[in-house]
């Protein structure tokens, strides 16, 4: 099947198979979860038909564009390179498992239940996969309707609150991000005379740094929301909190990322210079972020808060990854995207496996359970240390490529989000250490069954990849390389010599997919360097936002 | 003046116009005769008048620019026609809605289809005429006959207040109307707008006269500071009537407003016109958004929603009147086309789901029916996500297509109030969804299948989806649509 | 060269971890488990495997020339993004081998030791699982040949050893005391990270940015002496983590709580030295920053001598022996600081052997009085437990540096290069360190007496119920010491110093190749001289002060020997002749014994400085207030203000037409006004 097809198969056979869903009657829920994970399966499957075939100068190795409303310059088009790839497979890996989690924690309203999980997914899917700015923006809020429900259907107490919570602030975020998309749309005519809103077409556009940091502070906004970066996280606990399991697997593992792929895909490369300017700025909220975040974590007695938060303190760190502009960190950030993904999904599934058992996420409930669930516990402090960064699992990887990086753009920030990696240890074993360990205080803990062959099935294959992503990065980052550096050469100012014009954009409206983009940096020296250097010691200082205007100028 | 011929084609425009109006005066016939004893399939002999009215028109905006020959009493053009369709459409649904909510009421007589008819006559006339009296005459003839039906319901006290209330306040705007008229044809003695506006602009009778005639399109439109009616109104109307007013009323008030702004070019040229309407825009979707947060009644609640879609439609008001591109027109009669949509369906829920004797028209009075009316509520959320601007839905687009046309303009700061405020509608249209799928059901309901009505929700609803998200493939989608809408500026007079 | 097999080495211990896993998870629902012989010997073969291994690789290594020993093995290229490149690549070369050997060999022999101690332990397979885990490792961390690998081991050698303290998590004490240990590790991670951060930055900047070890040490040169020292002491902070020194250490005590044999392995022998591996390591970026070498040395004399007073208070007899670890391991850091890093390295080896077997003699004991493991219930002990009191006494006597025991020619050799080593900044520091370290020298010789005489000699304090059943260990346990006590007898020999013409100093001879570069960009000039002065490559230079040395060197020898002897004989009469005389001691000090008893109360402090005031801050603070009051209120606030907003409005909704049309009449009268404007 040529790639295109293949495409949109992926992100429409979820939604196609919802839409039949609706003749279905609601009494037969054992139809809708098997239908369901057959669906999501085969979706899985296909996006590993994505692997093939990556190229080596990071263009789309598979993409579809048609007209879809031509008057206003708006195509469907879809395209996969080194950086959708990894978030896709992960979204089409994590849905088939969580709706296999689902089976016991969700038992009314099934086929809604799951009508809405596959509208989400292709929502998702398309938000990675989209390379025409109004299609991105149509996926981007597609899944805001499913997500909105999942948690306010069949959440917790304070649900509704929660619900409402999530689909105001992004919201906001997005509708100011819309706007800046339209006054781009007219920036770019006026420069080519081409009404588009085709992304790679758009990557052209030279902007005013004026107007530039106007339409990047919005995409920040909506983006930031996402991620999301303090101050603007306090969305995510309510939501992980009331959500169902599902939800949040989703959520954390799917959802939050999002928002950096937002500032990787389309906000740095359209606004480099903007980006640069707002780099002091955005890398202090990312440290705050990676501190605070552990630091509230650490004092939270509702697991999943503690996993909420944890996920702000990580975010971050993908975070301070892109913003360090250099290949390290990209790679990093990215890399560090997709292990959270796993590991943090992971300990909501677990989280969800003792709800199902003790309806209850206090930890003070706890304790003692890895007397009583030995292999639940194995899981979990497989899981913890994952997510604490120890080496030869995945989350290392990202974590050390990250702060690698960060501290070549900037020691200070360097520094300090490398004591994030103290604070991650406390509380992810101060968890354990309540969660799992001591003597048995609860009597409802001691008749607690361990993981049911469902769950273990569910969670074996993230422990799988959680190793082999530890233990065999390479493959991973080979193929994620070419296309960040194809980014960060629109984003690095190393690439754009003052003067002449920035590369990709000397000839705006034609840099093709898969057209090489002039002026690569030599591989892994970061750009931030070239004011960097030596003594640049400074609080966060923005490397040579000086020069950059001149060449912008 | 010269006398036109009225052979058969060049009655053509007049056609839609006779067909609702003569229907009318039909249907008053056939009551009488049928009499009070046995009620008649009312739907079935009203629908088809609108249906063929609407078929005219769709004739009529095809065949574009014919002969114009009644001159500025009634214009011919296919913006007009567009118009014209949309009225139509709003009087089709309405017409079907009626009989179940009237029976629900017990009110179902035969004068309420030919009042309909006949209001529906009025706003043609209204949105194709620039000649003032022939302007007045539309004005007239649409708001009588529905300060009758929306005092339609005589034992409810909040219907006889509504009528009440919608009989001063149209009378007293109509009043103000009028003076501007008079002003007008003062100022240049002709009756013609076309020929008045651009005959001494600068004469500041006129201009006062102008600007009065606006406020009298505006308060038709419901647009802040001459809203304050329509919550009363909608609320206390007939849901049905309510359907038809915050439909058909609009189109056809937009539609004139448009036309005169059009003809106005050269005054508004001397005039801060644009400015009014800046301003106006902004208060009318701040006022509307943040007035429904807080409704806990349904009809309430769109009445305020739909005077802050008025202030989203006055952006592409804005834009045109600032730049004389008929583009931001044509989004303006794209939005009211889905706006019409959406409301028609929502109403059309509400109507389903109120109950005899009792129209359960709290939010709160939908909890757990997402899990009763699985397939009502999903219409329901689908017409609440387009008000709501969410794609993909027409509410989406037709917003989006005004946003840009504003943008293009260099209305950003508009836009960028406009966006906020569509980000506060998420919430109170997402209060609806809330109760439907996220409170459990209170009380039990009896719902009255009604295949008619829901055949009308069900095409809103795909309606909303198919021109607000569908490529041109074997049918016409949104670019067709769009096509369309663009055409019927071609002629504008 | 490259060689094939050196995958082997961490190889064998990884599959026994994970067979050892998987059968413990399978059967973890079974009050038996699994086969307690089949996992034995799966989990003792395992090590033993990687031993004979270890061993071709260093026969191997011997048959080359000392420039070309360098055995490598990549097997792929670990992470790879643009100029950084991190294979996962094994080294072999004279100090991986020398660590090798020891860490495999005595690895094996606690292991074969556990079998029996751990015997009647319901977690058996487990514990054989995160012991094989423990060897790979340290096997990894040892033969990686970047800093890397070398970091994968160091955090995987920490997480054992939480996951071994916490091995009985029922107690949450113990589990506490893993995550202790876990975290003030992770502090010292900290450091290292940031300090390879700081390297590969620098190569960075020097065009070729690098972290494996040749490649650095090759291109050492490009290090300015600012990066020079800033790194270094970021990696000696994470080597205070491992290697507990001050102010790192106090986790080292707490991790007593683990089973004795892995105290033995982990907390004595192996991990904690990884602290001085590294250094050593390292050594060639430490001799470029003075500075750096003068705190490492201050650190270590100082934490020698901390740790040994507290020794001397103490009545656990693990926490006797984990106190004198984190003492001896100062003394290794001050080899290291003095530019003698083979001296410290030579003085791991050995102590690797004497602690390894003290430790699993008091394992012995603490088995043979079921679980007594306070020194003042024992005594008398010698009689009904022969072969561990026997074996304890080799360990004793190569503690106190007794000739000709391992301990002497480490721990000597130490004292004489920090004696003689010079100090550009401070001349006076070097002499002020000898003599902080000969005391520490003689308070341990003081307090190892005492845990002899208190716990194997004069009358037995037993409880009756544990002297019932009190009996000599099996022979799985006995064997282990007793090869242990001909180690710590012996290994002593293969340091022994040049003057005593007994083949010279072959372990300084046999890790030069590494160290050569030490001196080479002249980084410090002691290091080279000293290390002339006794590496008897027959190099001719410094002849003259050869002779002064060798009668320098004579001197100190018989000083620290005498000292010790005579810090031995004030031991054994005051806790077995006069046991009243320390009482009174203690009691006349008062305050300040019970400050040394309680640890100087460093955990307390830490606790009220660093650890109460996070949490609380985070909770009272971060959380309540910034996150609750202030943040999310705004959100809220924004939804209340609009609220606000709306029931304003509504107030205006008033219903009444008059209003209503007034409110028209204004805006037409605003519009009309706007116009004539």
């Amino acid at each position: 099947m040529d790639s295109a097809a293949l495409l949109s198969l992926i992100v429409f056979l979820p939604t196609i198979a919802a839409l039949g869903f609706l003749a279905v009657p609601r009494d037969r829920e054992g139809f809708f979860r098997t239908a369901t994970l057959v669906v999501t399966g085969v979706v899985f499957l296909l996006s590993l038909g994505l692997l093939s075939g990556v190229r080596a100068d990071g263009g789309f190795h598979a993409s579809v564009k048609l007209p879809w409303i031509p008057g206003l310059g708006i195509d469907y088009s879809l395209g996969v390179d080194g950086i959708s790839l990894f978030l896709v497979l992960l979204t089409t890996f994590l849905t088939p498992l969580v709706i296999l989690a689902s089976t016991k924690s969700i038992h009314e309203r099934v086929k809604e239940f799951h009508i809405l999980m596959l509208v989400l997914q292709t929502g998702m899917l398309g938000t990675f996969l989209a390379l025409d700015l109004f299609l991105f923006y149509i996926f981007w809020e597609v899944m805001l309707i499913p997500m909105y429900l999942l948690i306010g259907v069949w959440g917790g107490k304070r649900r509704i609150y929660a619900a409402v919570k999530f689909v105001l602030y992004t919201i906001v975020g997005s509708l100011l991000m819309l706007v800046a998309i339209v006054c781009l749309y007219f920036d770019h005519h006026a420069q080519t005379g081409v009404f588009t809103f085709d992304l790679l077409q758009l990557y052209g556009t030279i902007i005013d740094p004026s107007r530039q940091l106007w339409y990047f502070a919005a995409f920040a906004l909506a983006f930031a929301i996402k991620v999301p970066l303090f101050p603007l996280h306090t969305w995510l606990p309510d939501a992980h909190v009331e959500a169902p399991t599902a939800g949040s697997v989703i959520l954390a593992g799917v959802l939050l990322k999002m928002g950096t792929y937002g500032f990787l895909r389309l906000a740095l490369p359209l606004f480099p210079e903007a980006a640069h300017t707002f780099q002091p700025l955005l890398l202090t909220l990312a440290v705050i972020g990676v501190l605070y975040g552990a630091l509230v974590a650490m004092v939270q007695t509702d697991i999943k808060k503690l996993v909420a938060y944890s996920s702000v303190s990580h975010l971050a760190y993908c975070m301070l990854g892109l913003f360090s502009f250099g290949l390290p960190g990209f790679s990093g950030s990215l890399y560090q995207m997709i292990s959270h993904g796993l590991s943090t999904g992971a300990l909501f599934l677990l989280v969800g496996v003792v709800y199902e058992r003790r309806h209850t996420r206090e930890i003070s409930e706890y304790g003692g359970l890895a007397q009583t669930m030995p292999w639940f516990s194995f899981v979990f402090i497989f899981v913890t240390l994952s997510s604490i960064g120890l080496p030869g699992l995945n989350g290392f990887v990202g974590e050390f490529l990250v702060l690698l990086g960060i501290f070549e753009a900037n020691r200070l920030a360097g520094v300090l989000a490398s004591f994030g990696v103290v604070l991650g240890a406390v509380y992810m074993l101060w968890l354990a250490k309540r969660f799992l360990f001591g003597p048995v205080t609860n009597e409802a803990n001691r008749r607690i069954p361990d993981l049911t062959r469902r769950e273990v099935a569910v969670l074996a294959p993230i422990l799988v990849l959680i190793v082999v992503m530890g233990v065999r990065p390479q493959p991973f980052l080979k193929m994620m390389e070419p296309s960040l550096q194809r980014t960060l050469s629109r984003v690095a100012p190393s690439s754009r010599p003052s003067g002449e014009l920035p590369p990709g954009r000397s000839a705006p409206g034609r840099s093709a997919p898969g057209a090489p983009a002039p002026g690569q940096p030599a591989p892994g020296s970061p750009p931030s360097r070239e004011s960097g250097g030596e003594g640049d010691m400074g609080l966060f200082e923005p490397s040579s936002i000086d020069s950059l205007r001149g060449a912008s100028l | 003046m010269n006398t036109p011929d009225l052979s058969g084609d060049a009655l053509a425009p007049l056609w839609p116009f006779l067909l609702l109006s003569v229907g009318g005066l039909l249907l008053v016939l056939i009551d009488t005769i049928a009499g009070r004893k046995r009620t008649l399939p009312w739907t079935w002999i009203a629908a088809p008048i609108p249906l063929l009215a609407l078929l005219a028109q769709i004739a009529r905006w095809s065949s574009g620019l014919g002969p114009n020959v009644f001159g500025p009493q009634f214009v011919e053009d296919s913006f007009g026609a567009f118009i014209g369709i949309v009225v139509t459409v709003a009087t089709l649904f309405s017409v079907l809605l009626s009989e179940t909510y009237l029976r629900k009421v017990g009110r179902l007589r035969g004068e309420y289809y030919s009042l309909l008819l006949f209001s529906a006559s009025g706003m043609l006339l209204f949105a194709s005429s620039t000649e003032l009296l022939t302007l007045f005459l539309g004005l007239e003839l649409l708001s009588i006959p529905l300060y009758v039906l929306s005092g339609f319901l005589r034992k409810d006290e909040r219907s006889l207040e509504a009528g009440l209330k919608y009989f001063l306040l149209g009378a007293f705007s109509s009043a103000v109307f009028l003076f501007g008229g008079a002003l007008v044809y003062g100022a240049t003695g002709t009756t013609d707008l076309a020929a008045a506006l651009s005959l001494a602009p600068s004469d500041p009778l006129l201009q006062v006269g102008y600007v009065l005639l606006l406020s009298g399109f505006l308060f038709k439109a419901a647009t802040v500071p001459f809203h304050m009616w329509a919550p009363d109104v909608y609320e206390g109307a007939p849901t049905a009537v309510t359907a038809f007013m915050a439909t058909a009323v609009k189109a056809a008030a937009f539609g004139a407003l448009a036309r005169v702004l059009f003809l106005a070019a050269p005054v508004n040229a001397l005039l801060p016109a644009p400015e009014f309407l800046w301003w106006i825009a902004v208060l009318t979707m701040t006022v509307g958004n943040l007035a429904a947060l807080t409704q806990s009644n349904v009809k309430r609640m769109m009445a305020y929603s739909s005077i802050a879609h008025a202030g989203y439609m006055l952006i592409g008001l804005v834009a045109f009147t600032a730049s004389g591109d008929r583009e931001a027109l044509s989004a303006v009669l794209y939005y009211l086309l889905a706006y019409t949509l959406m409301n028609i369906g929502a109403f059309g829920v509400v109507i389903l789901w109120g109950e005899r004797g009792e129209e359960r028209l709290e939010i709160s009075d939908y909890a757990g029916l997402g899990w009763r009316t699985p397939g009502l509520a999903l219409a329901m959320s689908v017409f609440m996500i387009s008000l709501a601007g969410l794609p993909p839905t027409a509410g989406f687009l037709g917003k989006y297509v005004l946003f840009q046309n504003a943008i293009e303009h260099g209305f950003v700061s508009l836009v960028v109030i406009a966006v906020l405020n569509s980000a506060l509608s998420v919430y109170y249209y997402l209060r609806v969804l809330v109760a439907l799928y996220m409170r459990p059901a209170e009380r039990e309901l009896v719902l009255e299948r009604s295949t008619v009505v829901a055949g009308v929700v069900t095409v809103c609803a795909l309606g909303l989806i198919w021109i607000g998200s569908a490529p041109d493939s074997i049918l016409p989608g949104v670019p067709a649509f769009m096509g369309w809408v663009k055409e019927s500026l071609f002629t504008l007079r | 060269m490259r060689v094939e097999y050196l995958w082997l080495i961490p190889f064998f211990p990884l599959l026994g971890a994970i067979l050892n896993g998987a059968m413990a998870l399978s059967r973890a629902h079974r009050p038996e488990g699994p086969s307690r012989a089949l996992s034995a010997w799966i989990a003792c073969l395992m090590p033993a495997a990687s031993f004979v291994v270890a061993v071709i690789g260093f026969l191997a290594l011997r048959d080359l020339t000392p420039e070309a020993r360098f055995l490598t093995q990549e097997l792929y290229s670990w992470i790879e993004v643009g100029s950084l490149r991190i294979p996962l690549g094994f080294l072999l070369d004279p100090l991986s081998a020398a660590m090798l050997l020891f860490v495999t060999g005595i690895g094996f022999l606690i292991h074969v030791y556990s079998v029996g101690y751990m015997s009647h332990d319901r977690g058996f397979a487990r514990y054989f699982a995160y012991l094989n885990l423990f060897m790979f490792s340290m096997i990894t961390l040892v033969l990686g040949d970047n800093l890397v690998l070398l970091f994968v081991g160091w955090e995987g050698v920490g997480l054992c050893s939480y996951l071994l303290i916490g091995f009985w998590h029922e107690d949450p004490a113990k589990a506490a005391a893993g995550m202790k240990a876990f975290v003030m590790n992770r502090i010292g991670d900290f450091g290292f990270l940031l300090g390879m951060f700081v390297l590969y930055w620098a190569f960075v900047q020097q065009g070729h940015g690098t972290l494996i070890f040749r490649e650095m040490q090759a291109q050492a040169h490009l290090i300015g002496p600012g990066v020079a020292t800033a790194a270094a002491l970021l990696f000696f902070l994470g080597a205070t983590g491992k290697s507990a020194q001050i102010p790192l250490y106090t986790w080292l005590p707490d991790a007593m709580a683990g089973p004795t044999p892995v105290s033995a392995l982990i907390h004595a022998a192996t991990m904690v030295t990884s602290g001085i591996y590294l250094a050593v390591r390292m050594n060639w970026l430490f001799a470029l920053s003075p500075d750096a070498l003068t705190v490492v040395a201050c650190v270590g004399a100082a934490t020698a001598l901390v740790a040994a007073t507290i020794g001397l208070t103490q009545f656990d007899i693990k926490k006797v022996l984990a106190y004198s670890t984190v003492s001896q391991l100062g003394f290794m850091f001050l080899g290291v600081g003095v530019g003698a890093p083979a001296a410290g390295l030579f003085h791991v080896v050995t102590h690797a052997f004497f602690k390894a077997l003290m430790f699993l003699g008091a394992g012995s004991v603490i088995h043979a009085l079921s679980g007594e493991q306070d020194i003042r219930k024992m005594g008398g002990l010698a009689k009904k437990i022969p072969i561990t009191t026997r074996t304890f006494l080799v360990g004793w006597l190569a503690i106190c540096g007794i000739f000709p025991f391992a301990g002497f020619f480490s721990k000597d050799e130490i004292l004489y290069r920090t004696f003689i080593a010079e100090n550009a900044a401070y001349p006076w520091l070097p002499k002020l360190l000898w003599g902080v370290a000969f005391l520490a020298a003689g308070l341990t010789a003081l307090y190892m007496t005492r845990l002899v005489a208190l716990t194997f000699f004069g009358k037995s304090r037993v409880d009756e119920h544990a002297a019932h059943h009190l009996h000599e260990s099996p022979r799985s346990m006995t064997t282990p010491l007793i090869l242990l006590a001909l180690g710590s007898a012996l290994i002593g020999f293969i340091g022994t110093p040049a003057v005593m013409g007994l083949g010279g100093n072959r372990f300084e001879a046999w890790l030069a190749p590494v160290l050569e570069t030490a001196g080479a960009h002249g980084g410090d000039a002691h290091a080279v001289d000293t290390h002339a002065g006794d590496s008897h490559a027959g190099d001719s230079h410094a002849g003259v002060e050869h002779a002064d040395h060798a009668a320098l060197e004579w001197t100190l020898m018989a000083a620290s020997l005498g000292w010790s002897l005579l810090a031995m004989l004030l031991g054994w009469n005051l806790y077995l002749k006069r046991p009243e005389v320390p009482v009174r001691v203690a009691q006349s000090l008062g305050g300040l014994y019970r400050l040394v008893r309680d640890k100087y109360r460093v955990d307390e402090l830490y606790d009220a400085i660093a650890v109460r005031p996070t949490v609380a801050f985070s909770r009272r603070v971060l959380f309540s207030v910034v996150d609750v009051r202030i943040v999310d209120m705004l959100v809220n606030a924004v939804g209340m203000v609009s609220k606000l907003g709306s029931y304003a409005l509504r107030f205006f909704q008033t219903g009444y037409v008059q209003a209503y049309a007034f409110v028209i009449l204004l805006g037409v009268a605003a519009m009309v006004y706007q116009l004539s404007r």
